[in-house]
């Protein structure tokens, strides 16, 4: 066990900003070329007619999960230290919707229009603007719905601590419904696309 | 500069793994995963320090992000890392030949219902990524690989509220 | 073209789900039993950096801090009659099968200080990176922060120490006490019994008296 690097102080604070320009970098580069700046490639996931959105999120979910899976497995990472997001279903599913909406409403997310805005998309910067504001607002009225943003906290859990199965039958069943899925997918991309 | 046709997008699945390597890497390397609406948080919370200092400490929410002030407000992993992200895309928008000033939006719609539609959208993204603790980044893609619950719950949501309403805004892509 | 990248993606389809197969039978998280580094615990040990003082420890609640676990390790009735604010209630013989993090920061108190300091191991030995106590355990907790104790010929250095110490005593429900000066020959202990406070969880401590702001936000999203 001896990653994750920064946890075990390999390096400092200073440092891990460089790594995550570097991070970032490859994460930026990998959106533009997938065709994530730009919004109406985004937007198609929601007309069924482009499911690439689907299809790279997956796979970058089943890549990094496989990844520290077998990571974990031969005992170079220690899961356990890298962080959580602490679940609390009822704000995450609201704020999930929310966001859902926006993504059809706005054509991106942050991530998304950051890579889009860089590479020029005017709807990407006005869209940024907009977050701007959005968070201003939600700042100025979160002491009034922190009650929410805070209900049914459960810490940092995972999904075979909550089903009581193990790790490697989550992995794999996620494995499995994401080849299934990409089949799908491009069965209904095929569909929508000779309908329009 | 002669306009030359896009080069056609990376296959999926090879981009895919490209950013499940680049995440696997933030795991690796910092313990973390990747993001980007914190950056857009910690940039609020400068700016607002910096027009209206007291308000913006006195504000629960800001506060967090503007800290003791014994570091810049901007001086956040996730503000560098969102850094990279603009640096990274455009790269690869040179490379492909995509970068170039547009407005994204379908035959149907004018600039101006795009723009305005684009600053209402990222007005509600940004409301759900708080209330989520995340965006697609930060919760969907991080959370996922790492089995989080409230991840899982999270990204199935998005996918609800996107289906439910994209027949309304249908007009403004296609 | 189109046949190509086509069977390349097959090709990945099933790199995927021959891995995902394989990891089936991966178990990333570690069982119950650990090697212990016996050489790195003996110097975390040594170094002192495996416990909190309890004045320490009530900095943090006054700061409101919760990037931290409270564990009483003492029996039911004595956490009920008092326990240190934001302390969870585990027996020893239930921290086993406490629901606990090995990324947490968790702090453990007893009566004294031995039972903190053999559940430290136990969770050390549980692979458990960030694990202290609180030195001196409770008793500690009340001679130290609920009701602090000023010796009469101390020095103004420590007279400003004090001020702060009985200010976070009130904080807590205690009382500071000037003690009688030693030359007397009495026993330096106040004579009114320390009746312990009544349990209320107080809010953090508004105004100046604390003039830590809170640390910047260092993770999520």
């Amino acid at each position: 066990m001896m990653t994750p690097l920064y946890k075990y102080g390999f390096f400092g604070e200073e440092f891990s900003l460089l790594v995550a320009f570097a991070l970032g970098l490859g994460f930026g580069f990998f959106l533009e070329r997938a065709g994530f700046g730009s919004a109406r490639k985004l937007a198609a996931q929601f007309y069924l007619y482009d499911m690439s959105v689907f299809k790279v999120m997956f796979t970058a979910i089943v890549t990094a999960m496989l990844g520290v899976t077998y990571l974990g497995w031969i005992g170079v990472l220690d899961l356990d230290l890298v962080y959580l997001v602490p679940t609390h279903l009822g704000p995450q599913i609201v704020g999930g919707l929310v966001l859902g909406v926006g993504f059809v409403v706005g054509g991106y997310c942050p991530g998304t229009s950051v890579a889009a805005l860089a590479t020029g998309r005017i709807d990407a910067m006005v869209y940024a603007l907009g977050i701007f504001a959005g968070t201003f607002v939600y700042a100025e009225v979160y002491p009034a719905i922190k009650g929410f943003v805070n209900s049914d906290p459960m810490g940092q859990v995972t999904l075979p601590e909550v089903f009581g199965l193990p790790w490697g039958l989550v992995v794999f069943a996620v494995v499995m419904i994401a080849v299934v899925g990409f089949w799908g997918a491009t069965k209904i991309e095929r569909w929508a696309g000779s309908r329009s | 500069m002669n306009p030359r046709p896009d080069t056609p997008y990376l296959n999926p699945y090879l981009a895919g793994i490209g950013l499940g390597l680049v995440l696997l890497a933030a795991f690796v390397i910092m313990g973390r995963g990747l993001g980007a609406s914190g950056a857009f948080s910690s940039t609020v919370a400068w700016l607002t320090n910096l027009v209206a200092p007291a308000h913006a400490q006195a504000n629960e929410y800001m506060s967090e992000y503007i800290g003791d002030g014994s570091t810049h407000p901007l001086k956040a992993w996730l503000v560098f890392e969102v850094i990279g992200v603009a640096a990274g895309a455009l790269l690869s928008g040179i490379l492909a030949g995509r970068a170039r000033l547009a407005v994204e939006k379908g035959p149907r719609v004018t600039t101006a219902i795009r723009l305005a539609c684009a600053f209402a959208g990222g007005m509600l993204m940004a409301f759900g990524a708080h209330l989520a603790r995340g965006c697609t980044s930060g919760q969907a893609l991080t959370g996922g690989a790492l089995l989080n619950v409230g991840s899982w719950a999270f990204m199935l949501m998005v996918f609800v509220g996107g289906y439910a309403v994209a027949w309304f805004f249908r007009w403004q892509w296609r | 073209m189109n046949l190509r990248q086509f069977t390349a993606n097959r090709k990945l389809a099933m790199v995927a789900v021959a891995l995902g197969t394989l990891a089936l039978f991966a178990q990333p998280h570690r069982g119950p039993f650990v090697k212990l580094d016996a050489r790195e615990l003996a110097s975390v040990v040594e170094a002192e950096v495996d416990h909190v003082t309890a004045p320490d420890l009530a900095a943090w609640i006054v700061e409101g801090r919760a990037d931290y676990r409270l564990l009483d390790l003492r029996t039911e009735q004595e956490y009920a009659a008092y326990h240190i604010p934001t302390a969870e209630n585990v027996p020893l013989t239930g921290l086993a099968d406490y629901p606990l993090l090995r990324n947490e920061k968790i702090v453990l108190y007893s009566e004294g200080g031995i039972h903190s300091a053999q559940a430290w191991m136990l969770l050390r030995a549980q692979g458990y990176k960030a694990v202290y106590f609180v030195l001196g355990g409770f008793d500690a907790w009340k001679d130290e922060v609920l009701f602090p104790t000023l010796p009469a010929n101390a020095d103004a250095k420590a007279r400003a120490q004090f001020e702060r110490a009985a200010q976070v005593a009130k904080f807590f429900g205690g009382e500071a006490r000037i003690g009688v000066a030693p030359e007397a020959g009495q026993a330096a202990a106040p004579a009114v019994a320390n009746e312990l406070p009544r349990l209320t969880v107080p809010p953090p401590m508004p105004g100046p008296a604390t003039p830590v702001a809170k640390k910047k936000k260092k993770e999520g999203c």
